[in-house]
């Protein structure tokens, strides 16, 4: 309760945007992790235990969750689904190191990026950094009454609202599979790098032999299904990268 | 392959065999030989009939000189003797035998008119009358029946009939089938304990005796069951240190994770000097943390956990993936990752597990081929033997590894001795050797003569018309 109240005088001091809500049940490591970002300019609130970690995450007071998955008891992929299926905040989660199927599962869920525990802090406000970027609009770009859309096939972005269409049906995306989905149209019929793409939608240098990027296209894949003539929307190039396809005989325009 | 099965079996069934066929042939030897009794008495029964007559008619008529002329001239068998009484006294004053002595009373009292036969002792009697009316006794001895005039063999298939052929072989079928029961009896709780004892070299640990052996009430149960107790406390023993090492793995990550942020904090306004000793401290740290999910990997690894949820996958793109992201760690060394592939091969396990197995080769061989040289990967999927199976192999143009080395390149904690490898944990190799045999491959190394390790990597694959994962 002391953390939690603390964490509340702070916010008055913190520009509004950088609430960070860390569940991990090492409060040790909590009060560590909230030295260090608060110093980093964030206000950051700390819980211990995964049914209070999902009510204090629904709560809309934050604007990113850094979740421990090897929570003990509700586990921590519990506590991510649960907030999955209400909401879209951002989900940052520390995984266990040499445990590459937490990652996989944990992005499949809808987690927007991942860090292995241990993890070095200035790694972590890093990561931190890059989501928060991601889902917070620019304002220099927000051009007031002007709500930008991109539509490709049957595919439509609103950048404005942040909303996917498949065909008119709204398509639940999370912030991280928002930004893919929006760089994949930007080139459609071009092929992107995962280099370029890991630096462009998460933010972050590129290492060869993490496959993060490849989870969220499959899972972007998986969402949107395939193209009504029955083909893959996202094609993985050999050796590079992916290519969003534009249908044969057809130029949709972009925007 | 099996040979105790076939020695029990034709120990038996032969020992039966040539005790049946000792019984047959001597039944049919012994019969041979009263057979040839009985030939003896048709043949001398009437010549003694017709011998007394004539020696007691030529006595009575020429007296003692006349019957020597006549027996002379009359019994001409070898072995064959005549012997004439009157009353107890041979009447040419020969030589008597006792055995003949013994029966002269009997022939005087039973025998009138007719041949009587004392077959055991081979002699032939008769009393008869000479034309004076006395009577005489006359006793023939004959000699035993020859017993090798032919080989023993001859008479056996001469005198074999078809019946003793019926029964021999009727005995040697029952005798098949009883030796045949016999031998699986012994061999086959043999055949169970050998595959219990082979799954627990495997690491099947939790692999037992087969019931029906522990169920026996004899030798080979005992050895059943005292295995199965030994299994049970390997199993328990082996759970409990992997256990332990997970434990302690998972119980290192939090004072380890705390570490890691206290040091991140420390370094916030340190001073330059007290920064080298920070960034040491950090350096010490990752190393740790890498050890760890190295430990944690294998841990996972052997609980086999991932392999709860098999999927079926293309390992030809999850090499293509690995080589490029090896590619691009090398190209920064200035060295490069080659990659031929091959067709579609389909591998059924756990995806994750795999791919970290061969990317610790992989970056092994990345780290150790010399600068601006290649490390060459290969791939072939083709049936071999049993089914089919993926091969890969991983060369490299480094120093190689020598020889003694080379067996224990896979087991944990190895470090190259000549100092080449400096930055490498230890565990990457052992934890590629577990997750492919788990797997059902498995990982071998040699070195090249002209340098450089290669590494083979086999996995058996899935019969096609198995749809591939995909995503």
């Amino acid at each position: 309760m002391t953390i939690e109240s603390s964490a509340e005088v702070k916010k008055t001091t913190v520009p509004p945007g950088r609430q960070v809500l860390v569940v991990d049940d090492d409060a040790e490591l909590c009060e560590l992790i909230s030295q260090y970002l608060t110093r980093q300019g964030f206000a950051v609130e700390t819980v211990h235990s995964g049914t209070k970690g999902v009510e204090r995450a629904l709560s809309g007071e934050h604007a990113i969750v850094v979740l421990d998955v090897m929570l003990p008891g509700t586990k921590g992929f519990e506590v991510l689904r649960r907030v999955r299926a209400q909401s879209r905040l951002p989900v940052l989660m520390l995984t266990a190191r040499g445990n590459e199927q937490d990652r996989i599962l944990g992005l499949e869920m809808g987690a927007d990026d991942y860090l292995p525990k241990p993890f070095n802090p200035r790694e972590l406000s890093a990561r931190i950094e890059a989501i928060l970027r991601r889902s917070t609009p620019d304002p220099t770009e927000i051009r007031p009454g002007v709500a930008e859309l991109i539509v490709v096939g049957d595919i439509e972005l609103d950048k404005g609202t942040r909303v996917a269409r498949r065909a008119g049906q709204v398509v639940a995306l999370t912030t991280v599979e928002f930004d893919l989905l929006e760089t994949l149209l930007r080139s459609a019929g071009r092929v992107l790098s995962r280099e370029d793409m890991v630096r462009g939608v998460l933010s972050r240098e590129f290492s060869p032999y993490d496959r993060s990027i490849d989870t969220h296209v499959s899972n972007l894949r998986k969402k949107l299904g395939p193209r009504p003539d029955s083909l893959e929307r996202i094609k993985g190039v050999r050796g590079i990268g992916y290519l969003y396809a534009l249908s044969h005989g057809s130029s949709e325009g972009e925007e | 392959m099996r040979r105790l099965f076939y020695k029990i079996f034709l120990w038996f069934w032969l020992g039966i065999a040539v005790v049946s066929a000792t019984l047959v042939a001597s039944t049919v030897l012994t019969h041979s030989r009263s057979a040839q009794d009985e030939r003896w008495r048709q043949r001398y029964g009437p010549m003694v009939d017709l011998w007394a007559h004539r020696e007691a008619e030529v006595f009575d008529h020429d007296g003692r000189s006349g019957l020597e002329k006549y027996i002379g001239s009359f019994v001409k068998d070898p072995g064959v003797y005549g012997f004439i009484f009157d009353g107890e006294h041979e009447v040419l004053g020969r030589q008597v035998p006792p055995r003949v002595l013994r029966v002269v009373d009997q022939v005087d009292q039973y025998s009138v008119g007719e041949p009587r036969f004392f077959t055991g002792e081979r002699i032939i009697g008769e009393k008869a009358f000479g034309p004076s009316g006395r009577a005489y006794v006359v006793v023939v001895t004959y000699p035993q029946p020859p017993i090798v005039p032919r080989p023993v063999f001859q008479y056996l298939f001469a005198d074999l009939g078809r019946q003793e052929i019926i029964r021999l072989v009727a005995v040697l079928v029952v005798a098949a089938f009883f030796s045949l029961w016999l031998a699986r009896h012994i061999t086959s709780p043999i055949e169970k304990l050998r595959w219990a004892v082979r799954q627990i070299a495997n690491e099947h640990l939790e692999a037992r005796v087969d019931k029906t052996v522990v169920a026996r009430r004899d030798e080979l149960a005992d050895l059943g069951r005292d295995f199965d107790s030994m299994a049970q406390r390997i199993d328990v023993l082996v759970a409990a240190q992997r256990r332990l090492l997970g434990d302690v793995s998972h119980t290192l990550r939090s004072p380890l994770a705390r570490l890691s942020v206290a040091l991140g904090l420390a370094r916030e306004g340190a001073a330059p000097e007290t920064s080298e000793h920070l960034d040491r401290i950090e350096r010490e740290a990752d190393h740790l943390n890498k050890l760890i999910g190295q430990l944690l990997t294998i841990a996972r690894v052997d609980s086999g956990v991932d392999l709860e949820q098999k999927k079926v996958f293309d390992l030809g793109l999850l090499m293509e993936e690995v080589a490029a992201d090896g590619d691009y760690e090398a190209r920064s060394r200035n060295r490069a990752v080659v990659f031929s592939p091959s067709s579609e091969c389909l591998i059924e396990g756990a995806p994750e597990m795999l791919r970290n197995a061969v990317e610790n080769v992989v970056r092994n061989a990345v780290r150790h081929t010399a600068v601006e040289t290649n490390v060459e990967i290969t791939m072939r999927c083709q049936r071999v033997g049993e089914g089919p199976q993926a091969t890969i192999q991983v060369r490299d143009h480094g120093a190689g590894v020598s020889e003694d080395a080379i067996a224990e390149l896979f087991l944990p904690f190895h470090q190259i001795v000549d100092g080449m490898r400096h930055d490498g944990i230890g565990l990457g190799l052992a934890i590629t050797e577990r997750a492919f045999r788990l797997h059902g491959g498995k990982v071998t190394a040699a070195n090249v003569p002209g340098g450089g390790l290669i590494v083979t990597l086999e996995l058996p694959m899935v019969e096609s018309n198995h749809q591939p994962y995909v995503g």
